[in-house]
């Protein structure tokens, strides 16, 4: 049967692309758009550290730093890790998984790619126009927001276009999932991954939209002058971090949760062993989701909310600890007398859990109301979030294109060369990001342009681990890219996987299966 | 048909009653009141002119109103212990 | 299980599509209830300036337009397009007729000096800034909404015009009514928090 690839629709060339409704041609254009903002949130970041090498002024001017760490914090979380995983390989592979030929509603699939790609391109311009790249950090805390004559107003609308994308992805996940399951292929055979991506579209549909609402406001104080959240008017600023973090506390899952999935469907894979507590990473899953959902607070222990509510947010703060606990246990124990192949998505997968563990326990310091007022905005939490979410989602989103890539590509890539990345990206990954855990103890605030000189050695050491980790990085990447045109061919299932993807043709035809499969047995289980 | 015209009169009776109830002064009990009219209107509306009562074809629909509620509960609730507590 | 163009589908979709309006319309309803919270005396005040019999009968317009709605639907479904759209066009009358209110009420406060940023409600007490400031975001959002509706009316007026949308194949007019409806129940929340503050 000819692959996705060559059945096209009636357009040709790149047409036949950007207005494909096919969910394999529409997670590739996310993964190449999706990995061209990374470039430029990785490069922004190196600026950043470059700056930072030295104390004083190094290569930018204070306003320019101020710019740069806006821009990297939103391409990386905007246009990187929320849409990553589950637009790239949920659009990729929860059709396939679950058995069917494509998502619910393929045209709202093509269109929310392209209203990515308008929130994406307002963003980019947001920089030239008006008042100028954006300083506000990538929170855009009022009041600083409403007063900073920078190009406020078109960087939130490019936000809040993107979260509408967001939006129509979620829905389109949900409804597929519960509408388009195979015969056979009931809750309880799902592969984790589906699972995942489903438990975060609920979280995409339900709590987006508080932040929608949140980014309009900011606009139209902006435009007209409305007062809601503005102090000088009797707003309260404080209620602008409530809903801000509504969304973007959730939003953090939204990131985690689709890289846990990965991690499950890799470790039994190359464990050659059946998950250990199914289940119990099921219900996790939509435990961390819902729980998740009301720990907000958690980021204004400092702010000056009531202390019973700063109370209330760090209990529950802990108790979503003990699910993504449940999860790392449960991924070690399927490792636990199993037959382990360390090809390169279970190195991924294992360095995931080893980093994501550093970032959980850290961040449990600032669940904790007493030490985080010593941590709250040091370079600790900079750590902290690099730890699981680079650490975390980044590494399982390497994972994930390494494991993937032969069924999505049709061709296996170089098999040493992923090692020798991995050990560039693992030693430059912690030595970037351990020491800004000391940094922050030691008490250097984030977002500084300048800092006092006693913390130079260790600035200095996390700017050299930047230039290991990029090293790494473009190893890692130029294998996949020579591996995309030169890979030796490969077959249906070069990892042995039982889930669906894997009992179909490399690269999937175009409508992923010739006759609907009928499921007899769960996802995990080997011969 | 008739369901709906019926449903249309509860309706507009039910604005008459709260309009009439704003106009006396029930003090605290006058916004309760409003809200639990509101409540009554937008459940007649989903039930009868959505259909939501009649959806069979997934367990979702039962759940969705019920749980949409209680997230907005949650989530006034949660403001309301900064707000009200502060 | 079944094909990807199943009805259940296309409305499972629109439901959480309605969902997540709810919960735009939501992050309002918290900023709403605690500044009411917090200025009650100025919520009152405030709202004695509001035009109560015009936003009701605003709100029987609005209940009356989901009557038309739903017969519409309801006729389409047994083989009468001619019925059907002429209460989609009585539905698209009345969301006109409801914007030109709305329209007719906003200019009147501009005319007051009373909008947003306005020097003259600036004078007055934070809680009444506040209020007008909830007043124009909410009323304003759901303006938009209403005119979307509009659009999406007129959009289905022509489709069975030409037959696109017919008794077996009905489900855009069914989500766009479901849509409309849903902007009726959010104004049946409006209504009273903002002209029936007592």
């Amino acid at each position: 049967m000819p692959s996705f690839y060559e059945v096209g629709n009636r357009s040709r060339g790149i047409l036949s692309w950007i207005f494909s409704t096919d969910h394999k041609r529409i997670g590739l254009l996310y993964l190449f758009s999706i990995l061209t903002f990374f470039a430029i949130g990785v490069l922004l970041g190196f600026l950043m550290r470059l700056e930072l090498i030295a104390p004083g002024p190094t290569i930018m001017r204070p306003q320019t730093y101020n710019a740069i760490f806006t821009l990297h914090g939103v391409f990386m979380i905007f246009l990187f890790v929320i849409p990553g995983i589950p637009s790239i390989f949920g659009n990729f592979f929860l059709p396939i998984q679950i058995g069917a030929r494509d998502v619910a509603f393929p045209k709202i699939n093509l269109l929310s790619w392209w209203i990515f790609m308008t929130g994406a391109f307002l963003a980019i311009l947001s920089l030239f126009t008006g008042g100028g790249p954006v300083d506000t950090g990538w929170t855009f805390y009022v009041p600083y927001s409403l007063r900073t004559p920078v190009n406020v107003p078109l960087a939130v609308f490019a936000v809040f276009i993107l979260g509408i994308s967001s939006i129509l992805t979620g829905i389109n996940f949900v409804t597929t999932t519960h509408q388009l399951r195979a015969p056979g292929m009931t809750w309880f055979r799902l592969p984790l991954f589906v699972w995942a991506i489903y438990a975060t579209a609920w979280v995409q549909v339900l709590v987006t939209p508080v932040v929608g609402i949140t980014l309009l406001l900011t606009l139209t104080e902006r435009l007209a002058g409305v007062g809601i959240f503005d102090p000088a008017k009797g707003g309260d600023p404080l209620l602008y971090q409530h809903l801000f973090w509504i969304y973007s506390h959730p939003a953090v899952y939204i990131m985690i949760l689709p890289a846990m999935g990965v991690i499950s469907e890799i470790i039994p894979v190359f464990a050659r062993r059946t998950i250990f507590g199914y289940k119990a990473i099921l219900f996790s899953s939509l435990a961390i989701a819902s729980v998740g959902s009301f720990v907000w607070g958690h980021h204004m222990f400092v702010s000056g909310q009531s202390d019973l509510a700063s109370i209330l947010f760090s209990l529950l703060t802990f108790l979503v600890a003990v699910p993504s606990g449940v999860k790392v246990f449960n991924w070690v124990s399927t490792l636990y007398k199993g037959s382990i192949e360390v090809a390169p998505p279970l190195l991924f997968a294992l360095t995931f859990i080893f980093l994501f563990s550093i970032g959980g326990l850290t961040g449990l310091f600032q669940g904790a109301l007493a030490t985080d007022v010593h941590l709250h905005d040091t370079y600790w939490v900079v750590g902290h979030f690099h730890y699981t979410i680079f650490g975390g989602t980044g590494f399982a989103l390497f994972g994930a294109l390494h494991y993937w890539f032969p069924k999505m590509f049709g061709r296996m890539y170089h098999k040493k060369i992923p090692y020798l990345a991995w050990a560039f990206l693992f030693v430059g990954f912690n030595t970037l990001y351990f020491p800004m855990l000391i940094l922050g103890w030691k008490g250097m605030p984030r977002r500084y342009y300048d800092y006092l000189p006693q913390f130079h050695s260790l600035q200095l050491l996390s700017t050299i681990g930047s230039w290991i980790l990029i090293a790494g990085l473009i190893l890692l990447f130029a294998n996949l890219v020579h591996s995309l045109f030169k890979g030796e061919k490969v077959g249906d299932n070069p990892w042995h996987g039982s889930t669906l993807e894997w009992q179909i043709p490399s690269p999937p035809p175009k409508e992923n299966f010739e006759k609907i499969p009928h499921v007899e047995r769960g996802p995990y289980e080997f011969r | 048909m008739r369901t709906y015209i019926l449903v249309w009169l509860m309706l507009v009776a039910l604005t008459g009653v709260a309009v009439s109830v704003a106009g006396m002064d029930w003090g605290r009990w006058s916004m309760a009141s409003a809200l639990v009219i509101a409540f009554f209107k937008s459940g007649l509306i989903l039930n009868y002119f959505m259909h939501l009562k009649d959806e069979k074809g997934s367990s979702l629909f039962k759940w969705i109103i019920p749980g949409v509620l209680s997230i907005l509960i949650l989530f006034i609730g949660l403001t309301f212990l900064d707000v009200a507590f502060r | 299980m079944k094909n990807p163009q199943n009805d259940t589908g296309s409305k499972m979709g629109m439901w959480l599509f309605l969902l997540s309006e709810i919960l735009l319309f939501g992050g309002l309803f918290i900023l709403y209830s605690v500044y009411r919270f917090n200025n009650p005396q100025a919520f009152h005040l405030a709202a004695e300036a509001l035009d109560r019999p015009l936003g009701t009968l605003n709100t029987l317009i609005l209940l009356t337009s989901s009557l038309t709605m739903a017969l519409s639907i309801s006729f389409l479904k047994k083989g009468g397009p001619r019925r059907s759209l002429l209460f989609l066009s009585a539905t698209l009358f009345l969301g006109l007729l409801f914007l030109f209110n709305k329209y007719l009420e906003w200019t009147w406060k501009v005319h007051h000096g009373i909008y947003p940023d306005a020097p003259r409600l600036l004078e007055r007490e934070k809680g009444e800034v506040l209020f007008y400031g909830l007043y124009y975001s909410m009323t304003g959002l759901h303006g938009l909404h209403v005119l979307a509706g509009v659009l999406l009316l007129s959009v289905m007026f022509i489709f069975i015009l030409r037959g696109n949308i017919h008794r077996n194949h009905f489900v855009p007019l069914e989500n766009t009514g479901l849509y409309w409806h849903l902007v009726d129940i959010i104004w049946v929340f409006l209504f009273p928090l903002f002209y029936l503050i007592t």
